[in-house]
């Protein structure tokens, strides 16, 4: 476990350094990967697209946002511009100066968003998965989403039968949320958030992929992504639910590996011959772009 | 168990314990050792075991790569043996130059 202090908090991050390491790992692209809120955890990025991403030719970096995973979790503190400060401060501890592919699954991908519209110069490329930018209707929907988590999560009745519907993992990590619910002032805070106004959301320019599950309620923000960001590339992945990064990992990394060498700037790296037989044109997997 | 697996397995043991603050710890860590059942550790805290590793054995070691394929529930269900397996022929392709840190999961028996 690697922990680091930045914007005053124990920070635990994971590193992987390009798969050809010892030759110039400085000088390659680096790839910053941030999780979900409450049941979610760096490990989610580190089993699925973080192996690939380092065979690309990536520096990847991984942390546990504050509350969550084996990061410190201040009882107070979890607004936006938290977790945006939070990002700032690791990077510039690790001496990150370049632009920096931001990778980010659900709310995580709010916090690569939001600091892009801070500081626009230093983001080369943006992958939200399940995501949405800070808009009003997100967060509404976000505060939602935390109030009825907060609600019914301590009852046991209810951990159960999301065991019985949706299985041991799904239960697990509910039940990780209840405990990051109950010891944060999280599903408080978040609403609370100062959101940028939308002329500077429709102001980032870099390369943007929206990838979404065809069955998660989060792809009806999909349209609102679009009006803001007519630029972007919007993937929906038919039959697929809101965890469809750690349901559907292969999937998820050859889509984003293939939009990142045609649209993010990416050119395969040596580690990757394998991967590039995957088809460079094209996602080899059914799904719908638009 | 070689030698080197001896000692590899009392590092990567040390590691544990730390890791879990001897909480979930009862008595001592063998080649046996489920993380899950006997550790009870969650998917997190295996992955935490990547900055150890690096820190110990450099890029000799790639406990990325090591994972890579698993999931969140099989990573888990890892033995710490199947670990040190990994790391001991990393260490020893490493030595003999050939440059390959692929242990090959299938000697490791991992989970399918």
């Amino acid at each position: 476990m690697s922990i680091v202090r930045a914007n005053g908090l124990s920070v635990h991050m994971e590193q992987l350094v390009p798969s050809e390491a010892g030759s110039g790992a400085a000088s390659g692209p680096t790839a910053v990967l941030i999780h979900g809120l409450a049941g979610d955890n760096l490990a989610s990025w580190y089993l699925s697209l973080a192996h690939p991403l380092a065979a690309a030719g990536f520096r990847v970096i991984m942390y546990d946002l504050r509350g969550h995973g084996n990061s410190e979790r201040p009882p107070e503190g979890y607004t936006l511009d938290d977790f945006v400060d939070d990002l700032a401060a690791l990077l510039a501890v690790l001496d990150v100066t370049g632009p920096v592919h931001l990778l980010g699954n659900s709310f995580g991908g709010t916090v690569a968003f939001s600091y892009a519209a801070r500081h626009p110069e230093r983001v080369a490329a943006i992958v939200a998965v399940e995501s949405s930018p800070p808009t009003a209707a997100w967060f509404e929907r976000v505060a939602r989403r935390l109030d009825a988590a907060a609600e019914h999560l301590p009852h046991d009745h209810v951990l159960a039968r999301i065991s019985a519907e949706r299985g041991e993992r799904a239960s697990r990590r509910a039940r990780v949320a209840r405990e990051v619910l109950a010891a944060t002032s999280l599903a408080r805070d978040l609403p609370a958030s100062r959101l940028p106004a939308e002329e500077r959301i429709a102001a980032i320019r870099c390369p943007m992929l929206w990838l979404y599950g065809g069955c998660s309620a989060v792809v009806d923000l999909a349209p609102e992504v679009r009006r803001l960001l007519p630029d972007a590339r919007i993937v929906t992945v038919p039959g697929q639910r809101h965890s469809i990064l750690i349901d559907q990992p292969a999937t998820v990394r050859d889509i984003v590996l293939s939009w990142l060498r045609r649209d993010g700037g990416v050119h395969p790296g040596p580690g990757e011959a394998a991967a590039a037989r995957d088809g460079r044109d094209q996602p080899p997997s059914p799904a719908a772009s638009h | 168990m070689s030698v080197d697996q001896a000692r590899i397995l009392a590092e990567v043991a040390e590691m544990l314990h730390a890791i879990r603050d001897d909480a979930g710890v009862d008595g001592e860590i063998t080649m046996a050792t489920r993380f899950q059942d006997d550790l009870e550790m969650e998917s997190i805290d295996v992955i935490s075991l990547a900055g150890r590793l690096q820190v110990r054995y450099g890029n000799a070691v790639n406990f990325a790569q090591f994972v890579a394929g698993l999931d969140l529930d099989s990573v888990r269900e890892l033995r710490v043996g199947q670990l040190v397996e990994y790391i001991a022929t990393a260490l020893a392709g490493t030595e003999a130059g050939d440059g390959s840190a692929d242990a090959g999961l299938g000697r490791a028996g991992l989970p399918a």
